[in-house]
């Protein structure tokens, strides 16, 4: 996260490096790549989901069991979170440090609310009867939904890192790039949920069993 | 923000804590060298046994899941833990001197990504010990690779071991693409870069995104064997073709990530012993970023006897046969470059050649295969292990080769015996080819690849025989290549700084090049910019640019001169109050640090954790927290204490 | 009504997108296009809100911003449960999404803001990645039938 570079940085009054052959920061093209790295981790699972879409053998199935009022409010925090991630960057950077503080403390409330809701929403699942072990329904969902939240996780422990960094006073105008980067990763997880709550929730949620599948009755 | 520190940071330059705590690339690359090259020998060991195995008919010396264990160990070896790690050691010593930077971008990545390698590399060969090696193939085919079918540890251990060697991969790739976008020196524009740095680039992208989906396909695999899941159950309706699919997304890219960097090593030694600029620049640098792009859509060529249909077959025959198209381009601009020099025979020249040749029989029967009727007869016979064995053998493993007799003189200081070193590329294109081009005949009369053995009238008997004798052939020339390593360090004869008339920036410093590589950071004018420093006479001849001499920005750099000689203002000003690690030369360098360490610890043992209990895991996660925090609180550089500001 | 077509397609005597490509072509470039400066106020709004000069927005932009991708959740659930569209539901998804995805990439992320080469390489990753995997989807529909 934060290794960086003696050899070269100098930074300009934004806090970013510019002495590099592209004028561009090196940490921040770390992470660029990295996301474009993720899009194809993510890539792969959301592909996977599609490819066994309707092809469980026995239930329950995506309409015996998703809830869309619920998980809607999970995705508005989400977005939500976004929002107050890059209302946090914005104030840190013009060096409005308590404003900035109490942002990212909103961003890792906000996460840690969603998580709470993947949460009861896998418990809630598991009561009704679908596990990972159960179709390749409940193993393709919960694995993307599973990984997408560690992901959540890890980006709450950065953001609470970084948020007592800002409150102790090491997260600066200066160094705004460290918070930048945690922003970008955060948005990179919020546009993952966005394409996940599409394809499982939005698409996938009236299928029922398909041909030759026993409907689901419940345990 | 302080986190407490258990260790005191390390500051010894000598002993094997140095080693640990390094950053430096060029010792990072080093580790990488002999890690790898170790394992090289651990899978050749492999491959002579099952060669013992398969030279008689009926042979009875290893049982046939010992022979699944060989030759599933010998392709993982060779492909993630020889011929990758041993490009990511010329990508460490080569990649920042040939840009003109001091080190990679993230020194401390490095130093990680070498770590994760190492501990990977152990945990997978570790299932020796325990018995249960790997047996499902180097690709792994599910469901045969599924606890259904497949119950013992092995696969499990394969699939931990390549998901941790996959965070080493990416990491290092992340790494390199920065560097090599942002740590040139002036002047240096794309495309004033070397060819090699240019692969490396090409290689680090494929790397950064292919290996993503081959850890999906792992994870997949992995929550399967060890918590039931159904991603690969075809009890549960899983496709018995999905892993194929996937594993061939990722694993044909993985094709171009060992071959692309051999190609680099290849444009760079040609050059210099043709003694001419190398013929077609552009073209082979686009050639190789074509082929890093239409390598994404030719993945099932692998599975054209699945049954994918006409449509789909006919599509990724012809995107296949395209893909020869920038490969024959490559071919032929290195036949340019040599065509009218005045060419030295020496090893390191000698492997290029043969790379060349080996290169264009591989790649010619890799087309044959584009050709679905014939791939149809060719699937799953020796026809298959003899084509990409010319290409990862002939090609990558000779190109290495030449690289090492290359570049050895410059990372020692001192040159490797040119007489052990023809021996040594003798001996290994002999048996390479009596090994593997009569695997052709045998592929074409039908002998089925991953057989432990045939029965005695099949007609395969001497053919086997030639291929088992060329094997040990091939093992006595890598013989040579160890005895002339130990010789010549006994002998030590002087190389200079630049032995060979060499052309890029590598060949202008000290051999072995100092801490801090570049005294100054020089300006680039030219591609082979060093050539033209040195033979300035030569620009008129091959630049009729009458500005080529001028110094120009770094490409995307957006500010003109005055900003430029603003920034050389303040780095030497900067310089000025930093000379408390400067090793009397105003150069700062990060400091070296246990982090990259313990982190890589943590996350091998979690890896072991997913195998045996979760407490375990908690461990992991423990260190590697620790690991986490330590770093991101260490700054780059420690402050030096007061009174110790000249103690070096 | 030709009047119309050349105010339309033309500005001093040649077509409104041959504009001035560098302040070095043209030292006073204009940049009307074909509505005269009827867009002036718009665009010195939008650089007023987005601090255009700054490189990044302001907080009442993102909150603008905000505002809209709730609005396009609320929309989406609302269409699911209440709209009845058939084959259509996919496709709407899939846009309303998508504008979703691009709203937090270009703002949020400040592609919109930031050099191009960031941009650069999210779109090359992102299209090598759909690229790829639109092509597995279609290999696995229609490639071969699973015997159940």
């Amino acid at each position: 996260m934060a290794s960086a570079s003696a050899t070269y940085e100098i930074k300009n009054e934004h806090g970013e490096v510019i002495n590099t052959s592209t004028g561009l920061s090196n940490k921040k093209l770390l992470m660029w790549a990295f996301l474009g790295s993720d899009v194809m981790f993510f890539g792969s699972f959301i592909a996977t989901y599609l490819v066994y879409r309707n092809r469980s053998l026995v239930g329950p199935y995506p309409a015996d069991i998703l809830e869309i009022p619920i998980t809607s409010v999970s995705t508005f925090v989400l977005l939500m979170s976004s929002l107050a991630m890059v209302l946090a960057l914005s104030y840190i950077q013009q060096g409005r440090q308590k404003l900035g503080t109490f942002w990212i403390f909103s961003v890792v409330v906000l996460g840690s609310i969603f998580l709470m809701f993947q949460v009861y929403e896998f418990n809630h699942f598991a009561h009704l009867g679908l596990t990972p072990r159960t179709n390749l329904f409940g193993t393709t969902f919960f694995i993307l939904t599973g990984l997408h939240g560690a992901h959540v996780t890890l980006g709450v422990l950065w953001l609470m890192f970084l948020g007592f960094g800002s409150l102790k006073g090491t997260l600066r105008k200066d160094n705004a790039i460290d918070l930048e980067l945690a922003g970008l990763y955060w948005h990179f997880v919020d546009i993952v949920w966005i394409v996940i709550f599409t394809v499982i929730y939005l698409i996938s949620a009236r299928d029922v069993a398909p041909p030759g599948s026993p409907p689901f009755v419940g345990h | 923000m302080r986190f407490p520190r258990i260790f005191p940071r390390p500051k010894s330059e000598y002993g094997i804590w140095s080693w640990i705590s390094t950053v430096d690339h060029k010792r990072i690359g080093t580790l990488y060298a002999v890690t790898s090259f170790l394992w090289f020998l651990v899978g050749g060991i492999e491959a002579l046994i099952m060669r013992v195995q398969l030279s008689q008919a009926d042979s009875t010396l290893i049982d046939p899941e010992l022979f699944n264990q060989l030759f599933t160990m010998h392709g993982t070896t060779m492909v993630f833990l020889v011929v990758m790690p041993l490009s990511a050691a010329f990508f460490n010593w080569l990649v920042p001197l040939q840009i003109g930077a001091r080190d990679v971008a993230f020194p401390r990545l490095n130093a990680l990504s070498y770590w994760i390698f190492l501990f990977g590399s152990l945990f997978l060969n570790f299932s020796w010990f325990v018995g249960d090696a790997p047996n499902g193939g180097w690709f792994g085919y599910a469901p045969n690779s599924h606890v259904a079918f497949n119950p013992t540890h092995g696969m499990t251990y394969w699939v931990i071991g390549l998901n941790i060697l996959g965070i080493a991969s990416i990491a290092a790739g992340l790494n390199f693409i920065v560097t090599i976008l942002n740590m040139r020196a002036p002047g240096m524009t794309l495309t004033k870069m070397p060819v090699f740095t240019w692969m490396t680039f090409v290689t680090s992208v494929l790397i950064v995104l292919a290996l993503p989906v081959l850890t999906v396909a792992l994870i997949q695999l992995q929550v399967d064997r060890l918590y039931g899941t159904h991603f690969y159950n075809t009890a549960a309706g899983g496709d018995p073709v999905l892993w194929q699919h996937v594993f061939w997304l990722f694993g044909h890219p993985e094709v171009y990530i060992l071959i692309l960097p051999a190609m680099g090593i290849v444009s760079e030694i040609l050059p210099v012993f043709s003694r001419k600029p190398l013929f077609g620049y552009t073209f082979l640098v686009f050639a190789g970023v074509a082929i890093g792009f239409m390598g994404w859509f030719v993945w099932s060529h692998h599975m054209f006897t699945v049954g994918l249909g006409p449509a789909a077959n006919s599509a990724f025959a012809i995107s296949t046969m395209a893909i020869a198209i920038p490969t024959g381009i490559k071919i032929f601009n290195w036949i340019g470059t040599m065509w009218g020099g005045s060419i030295r025979f020496t090893t390191a020249m000698l492997f290029a050649i043969s790379f060349i040749a080996m290169f264009t029989i591989g790649g010619l029967s890799g087309v044959m295969h584009a050709s679905v009727p014939t791939d149809a007869q060719q699937q799953d016979t020796y026809f298959v292990v003899a084509h990409f064995h010319y290409v990862l053998f002939g090609g990558a493993i000779m190109a290495i080769f030449g690289g090492i007799y290359f570049w050895w003189p410059k990372a020692t200081g001192y040159m490797l015996s040119e007489k052990l070193g023809v021996t040594n590329w003798l001996l290994m294109l002999i048996g390479f080819n009596l090994q593997f081009a009569p695997q052709h005949w045998l592929g074409l009369d039908g002998m089925p690849r991953r057989i432990f053995t045939y029965a005695e009238n099949m007609g395969w008997e001497n053919t086997n025989m030639y291929a088992s004798a060329g094997g040990f052939i091939m093992a006595l020339g890598v013989l040579f290549f160890i005895i002339n390593v130990i010789y010549s360090a006994r002998k030590r004869v002087p190389a200079g700084d630049d032995p060979w008339d060499g052309r890029t920036l590598e060949w202008s410093i000290s051999s072995p090049p100092p801490h801090y590589n570049f005294e100054k950071i020089p300006n680039v004018a030219h591609r082979d910019d060093w050539w033209f420093t040195k033979h300035p006479e030569l620009i008129a001849e091959y630049y009729h640019d009458e500005h080529a001499g001028e110094l120009r920005a770094p490409s995307g750099a957006q500010f003109d001169d005055d900003d430029f000689a603003e920034d050389e203002h303040a780095e030497a000003h900067a310089s000025d109050h930093h000379d408390d690690d400067d090793h009397g030369h105003g150069i700062h360098l990060p400091d070296m640090s246990y982090y990259p360490f313990i982190l890589a610890i943590g996350l091998t043992i979690i890896g072991a954790g997913l195998m045996t209990y979760i407490p375990v895991i908690i461990v992991g996660v423990v260190i590697l927290l620790w690991g986490l925090l330590g770093w991101s609180m260490e700054p780059v550089n420690d402050p030096a204490p007061e009174g110790e500001a000249h103690g070096h | 009504m030709a009047n119309f077509w050349n105010k339309l397609l033309y500005h001093d005597g040649r077509g409104w997108w041959d504009l001035p490509r560098t302040q070095w072509q043209d030292p006073n470039p204009q940049m009307e296009g074909p509505f005269g400066d009827g867009i002036t106020p718009i665009k010195k709004a939008w650089d007023f809100i987005t601090a255009a000069s700054y490189h990044h927005g302001t907080p009442l932009f993102y909150v603008v911003i905000g505002v809209i991708l709730s609005i396009i959740t609320i929309v989406e659930v609302w269409a699911f449960n209440w709209l009845f569209l058939g084959g259509l539901l996919i496709p709407l998804m899939l846009v309303l999404s998508l504008g979703k995805f691009v709203l937090v990439v270009g703002f949020f992320m400040h592609l919109k803001f930031d050099r191009k080469y960031y941009a650069w390489i999210f779109t090359a990753c992102m299209v090598i990645g759909i690229g790829i995997f639109v092509a597995l989807l279609l290999l696995l529909e229609f490639g071969h039938q699973v015997q159940q």
